[in-house]
C-alpha cells in the first residue's frame, strides 16, 4: 500500500516532466542505447568527466544565446566573444596583470550592448548582425595575435581539480547557470523578454518599452558569455585562439534548439539549454567512442540540428510561426 | 456569352463548415453572383464572411454545400489555382502585393512558363500583354514601375488586374467574365483613395463581378447591386437594392442583430463627472485620417468617437494611446503637453492605457491566464529585499481575485489562454486594464466578436472602472456601446467631428 501510494504521487509529476522536457526522453534512450554498444568504453568515470567538461563549454556556451532565442533573435557573436577577449587578455597581460581577465566580461557588455542598439535602432536582423560582428572578431583576433596562438600562463588555478572526476569548471558554471536561470523566470526583465518573443506587437500596447527590453537582452546575452568565458578560457587551454571553429559555433545552437527553445521565440529558456547540452555532449561523447569517421559525426550533428529545429518549431501552441 | 441573364454566374448552396468539431462558423449558407454585378457580403468580425470566401478559393473544403459555376455543378476548388479555373479570383486584404516586383513582373506572376522561348523569358512580350491589360481595365500606371511606387489604391487595381488576368489565363479564354472577391479592399486607404477605388471598380464592372465583402455599411450601400448579410455563420438577410430600398439602420439591425432597440442604458449610474480634466485634444490632425479634433476629458467620465469604420475614430484613439503619430495641433495629458511620436510605454507612464478588442493582439496565447494578468501590473508584485524578485503568490492572488470578478470561465488561472473562449480571452485582457486601472483607459472594440453574457460582464466592469474615476474614450462598430458607457459622444465623419450627442440623443437617432 505504502509503494503505491508513493507511485500515485510521483507517476503523474515523472510524466508531467517528460511532457515538458521531451529531451529528456532522448537523453535516457542514447545513454542506455551507448551504454548497450560499449559499455566498457562508454560506462567508465574518466567518460563522464569528459562529458561533464563538453557540457560546460556548451553551457556556458550557449547560456547568453539561449536568452535572446526566448526573444525570438539570435545572437552568434559568443565565439568572437571569446577569442577577442582571450587575445585582450594577453595583450594586456603585462599591463593588468591578474587583473586582466577582466577584459572579458566587459568586452561581452559592450558587445552586446553594440548588438542591442544596432538591432533595434538599425531594425536589421539579428542574425546577420551578430554572424558579421563574430566574423569581424575573428578578423580582430587573428590580427592582433599575428595568427599564432598566444599562450597565457596564470589562470590554470581557476579549473584547478578539487573534486576527482568533477571538473572545477562545472562546478564554477553553477552559480553563473542559476543567476541566468533567475533572471529569466523570477525577474521583471526575464518576463518582458518572453513576453517579447511571445507577442511583440502584445508587449507595446502593454506600454512596455520593447526596444530597451531588447538592448537589455542582447546587453545580458554578451554579459553572460563574458562571464562565461573566463572560465572557458582556462576550461579550453589558456590560450588565446586564433582559429574560428564551426564546431564552436554550431553545437551550441544545437543544445539551445534540442533544449526545447524554439526559435520563433517566446518559450524555453536557459533552464532548457542545459538539458539540451547535455544531450549533445552525450551524443558527442558516444559518437566519439563509437569510432565514426570524424566527418560522419559531423555529418549527424548536423541532421541532429535540422531535426531539433523541426520539432521544436511546432512546439508552440497559439503563435503564428512568421 | 450565352449565359442567360438570370442563371446566376457562380452559385454557392448550403455551405457549411466546423472547425475542430465544436465552432460552427458556416452554416447553411447559400450566395449567388450574377453577371457583372457587385455582390456585397456583409457581417461583424467572426460572422463566417472571411471563411466562406477562404471555401470559394480553394483555402478551406466545406463540410458541406454545393458550388455552380454558369448553372452547372461543379467540385469545390481545392486551391486558389483550381479556384480561378472555376472564374474565382481573390483579392485579399493586406500582405497581396509584392513591392518590389515590378508590375507587368506582378500582373503576370505564376504565369512566366506562358512567355518562355528557348528557356528565356521574353520580357518584351510580358510588358506588352501587361500594358495591354492595364489599358483595358483603365489602371492608370506604367508597367515598368516599382509596385512600391505605386499609390495604395493604385495598387489594389493592380492586384484586381492581377486576379481578373489569372481567371482569364487559367481558363484561356479573354471573354470570360471572372468573379473577383474582395476582402475588405478599403481597409489600409484613405477616405479620398477609397473614393478613387470605387469609381475604378465600378468601371471594372463591365469587365468582371465582385464579389465585395465588408463591415462598413455606407461603403456597401453605396456600391453593391445586391447585399447577403451575414451573422454567426447563418445568412440572416439578403437585400437587392434595384428592387427595394434599404436604409443604414435596416443593414445595420440586420448585421448586429437582436438588440438594436433594447439598450440597457441606465442613466442613474452616470454623470459623476468631476471638473478636474484629465486630457485635452485640442485641433488634433493627422492629414489623410483626421482633421482639427477639439475636446476635453474629464476624470471619472467617458466620450465614445461615433462613426463608420474608415471614419478617423479608430486613428484618434491610437494616437492618443501613442501607436501613431499626429501631425497637427496639441494633446495635453494632465496638464502636460506631449510630444507627436511618444511611444505606449511613455503614454502608460503618463496613465494611458489602451485596450483593443482585436483577439490575439493584446494577449500571449501560449501564457497562462496569471501571466497575462500580471504583465502589465508586475510592479505590484514585486517583492523588494535584496533584488526585485516577482512574487508568484502575489501573482496567483491577483489573477484569482481578476478570475472570480469578471467570472472568467476557466479551468485553472495556469490554463493557457489560446484554449479560452473568445470572450473569456478579452475578459483577461480587460482584466489585466482592471488591475492596473490607469487614469485614462482608451477602449478600442472592447466587445467584438464575443457573445452577449461576457460582454455585460465587460460592460459593467467598465462602469466599475468609470465609476472608480477613471476616465475612458471609446471607439466601437456598435452604436449600443456608446449609449451604455458613454457620457458624450461625439460623431466623426471623414476624419472631422460633426457634432456632440448625449446618449439619449444617440439613442434617438438610432430609434428614428
Amino acid at each position: 500500500m505504502k509503494i503505491l501510494g508513493r507511485n500515485r504521487l510521483i507517476t503523474p509529476v515523472i510524466i508531467q516532466t517528460l511532457k515538458a522536457h521531451p529531451v529528456i526522453l532522448a537523453l535516457i534512450a542514447l545513454v542506455v542505447m551507448f551504454s548497450g554498444l560499449y559499455p566498457e568504453r562508454f560506462l567508465t568515470p574518466l567518460n563522464f568527466s569528459t562529458i561533464l567538461r563538453q557540457l560546460v563549454t556548451l553551457t556556458l556556451f550557449a547560456l547568453g544565446p539561449s536568452i535572446i532565442v526566448v526573444t525570438g533573435s539570435l545572437d552568434l557573436s559568443y565565439v568572437g566573444i571569446w577569442m577577442l577577449g582571450g587575445i585582450l587578455v594577453w595583450l594586456l597581460m603585462p599591463i593588468l596583470g591578474m587583473f586582466s581577465i577582466l577584459v572579458i566580461p566587459l568586452l561581452g557588455l559592450a558587445t552586446g550592448l553594440l548588438i542591442g542598439v544596432i538591432q533595434v535602432k538599425g531594425k536589421i536582423p539579428s542574425f546577420i548582425l551578430t554572424l558579421s560582428l563574430l566574423v569581424t572578431y575573428w578578423g580582430l583576433t587573428a590580427t592582433l595575435s599575428g595568427g599564432y596562438p598566444k599562450p597565457v600562463r596564470g589562470y590554470e588555478f581557476i579549473t584547478a581539480p578539487l573534486i576527482p572526476y568533477l571538473p572545477t569548471a562545472f562546478l564554477w558554471s553553477i552559480p553563473i547557470i542559476t543567476a541566468a536561470v533567475f533572471i529569466m523566470n523570477r525577474t521583471r526583465i526575464g518576463t518582458y523578454l518572453y513576453a517579447i518573443g511571445s507577442n511583440e506587437e502584445g508587449v507595446q500596447l502593454a506600454g512596455i518599452n520593447v526596444d530597451k527590453y531588447k538592448i537589455l537582452a542582447f546587453t545580458l546575452s554578451g554579459l553572460f558569455t563574458g562571464i562565461g568565458s573566463i572560465i572557458l578560457f582556462p576550461h579550453l587551454g589558456s590560450a588565446a585562439p586564433v582559429e574560428l571553429l564551426l564546431d564552436n559555433v554550431v553545437w551550441p545552437l544545437v543544445a539551445i534548439v534540442l533544449g526545447g527553445t524554439p526559435l520563433v521565440g517566446g518559450s524555453g529558456g536557459p533552464q532548457r539549454t542545459i538539458l539540451g547540452a547535455l544531450t549533445v555532449a552525450v551524443v558527442w561523447r558516444g559518437l566519439l567512442l563509437s569510432l565514426l569517421q570524424p566527418e560522419a559525426i559531423k555529418l549527424l550533428v548536423g541532421l541532429l540540428l535540422i531535426v531539433s529545429i523541426v520539432v521544436g518549431a511546432r512546439g508552440l501552441k497559439g503563435v503564428t510561426i512568421t | 456569352m450565352v449565359t442567360p441573364m438570370d442563371t446566376p454566374l457562380l452559385e454557392v448552396k448550403g455551405v457549411s463548415k466546423t472547425f475542430d468539431g465544436v465552432v460552427r462558423a458556416l452554416d447553411d449558407v447559400s450566395i449567388a453572383a450574377r453577371q457583372n454585378e457587385i455582390v456585397g457580403v456583409v457581417g461583424e468580425n467572426g460572422a463566417g464572411k472571411s471563411t466562406l470566401m477562404k471555401i470559394l478559393v480553394g483555402v478551406y473544403p466545406p463540410d458541406k454545400g454545393e458550388l455552380c459555376y454558369r448553372g452547372r455543378k461543379v467540385p469545390f476548388p481545392k486551391n486558389p489555382k483550381e479556384a480561378a479555373k472555376r472564374g474565382i479570383s481573390m483579392v485579399y486584404q493586406e500582405k497581396g502585393v509584392i513591392p518590389r516586383l515590378k508590375i507587368y513582373q506582378f500582373l503576370l506572376l505564376g504565369y512566366e512558363d506562358k512567355y518562355v522561348k528557348f528557356s528565356r523569358l521574353q520580357i518584351d512580350k510580358m510588358k506588352k500583354h501587361a500594358r495591354e491589360i492595364l489599358e483595358e481595365l483603365h489602371v492608370k500606371c506604367d508597367a515598368e514601375d516599382f509596385m512600391y511606387e505605386l499609390p495604395l489604391s493604385t495598387q489594389k487595381m493592380v492586384e484586381i488586374a492581377r486576379a481578373i488576368l489569372s481567371v482569364r489565363l487559367e481558363r484561356g479564354d479573354a471573354n470570360v467574365t471572372p468573379i473577383i472577391i474582395l476582402d475588405e479592399p478599403t481597409a489600409p486607404l484613405t477616405v479620398e483613395e477609397r473614393r478613387e477605388l470605387f469609381s475604378d471598380i465600378l468601371d471594372m464592372k463591365k469587365n468582371a463581378s465582385f464579389i465585395f465583402v465588408s463591415h462598413i455599411i455606407p461603403e456597401v450601400m453605396e456600391f453593391t447591386d445586391r447585399v447577403h448579410v451575414l451573422r454567426d455563420g447563418k445568412l440572416v438577410a439578403h437585400y437587392d437594392s434595384s428592387k427595394e430600398k434599404i436604409t443604414e439602420e435596416d443593414l445595420f439591425r440586420a448585421i448586429v442583430g437582436r438588440e438594436s432597440s433594447e439598450y440597457i442604458y441606465k442613466p442613474e449610474v452616470k454623470r459623476v463627472v468631476s471638473e478636474e480634466v484629465v486630457l485635452t485634444v485640442k485641433n488634433l490632425t493627422k492629414n489623410g485620417c483626421y482633421y482639427d479634433t477639439s475636446f476635453d476629458l474629464h476624470k471619472g467620465e467617458c466620450i465614445g468617437i461615433f462613426g463608420p469604420a474608415g471614419s478617423g475614430k479608430s486613428e484618434i484613439i491610437k494616437t492618443i494611446a501613442g501607436l501613431i503619430s499626429f501631425e497637427g495641433g496639441v494633446l495635453i495629458v494632465r496638464g502636460q503637453k506631449v510630444k507627436a511620436d511618444e511611444l505606449p510605454h511613455v503614454r502608460l507612464g503618463r496613465g494611458i492605457g489602451y485596450f483593443s478588442g482585436e483577439t490575439g493582439k493584446e494577449l500571449f496565447l501560449n501564457w497562462p491566464i496569471v501571466k497575462n494578468i500580471s504583465i502589465v501590473n508586475i510592479e505590484k508584485i514585486l517583492l523588494r529585499k535584496p533584488i526585485p524578485v516577482i512574487s508568484f503568490n502575489a501573482e496567483k492572488k491577483m489573477a484569482e481575485k481578476i478570475v472570480k470578478k469578471l467570472r472568467i470561465r476557466a479551468p485553472s488561472i495556469n490554463t493557457d489562454c489560446y484554449s479560452l473562449s473568445g470572450g473569456s480571452k478579452q475578459k483577461v485582457s480587460v482584466g489585466k486594464w482592471l488591475e492596473r486601472s490607469p487614469d485614462i483607459l482608451l477602449l478600442e472594440d472592447p466587445t467584438i466578436g464575443i457573445d452577449v453574457g461576457a460582454r455585460e460582464d465587460i460592460y459593467e466592469t467598465s462602469l466599475e472602472m468609470k465609476k472608480s474615476g477613471i476616465s475612458m474614450i471609446l471607439v466601437s462598430d456598435d452604436p449600443k456601446e456608446y449609449s451604455i458607457l458613454c457620457d458624450k459622444i461625439m460623431s466623426i465623419k471623414d476624419g472631422r467631428i460633426q457634432k456632440v450627442l448625449s446618449p439619449e440623443n444617440l439613442r434617438k437617432v438610432m430609434a428614428a
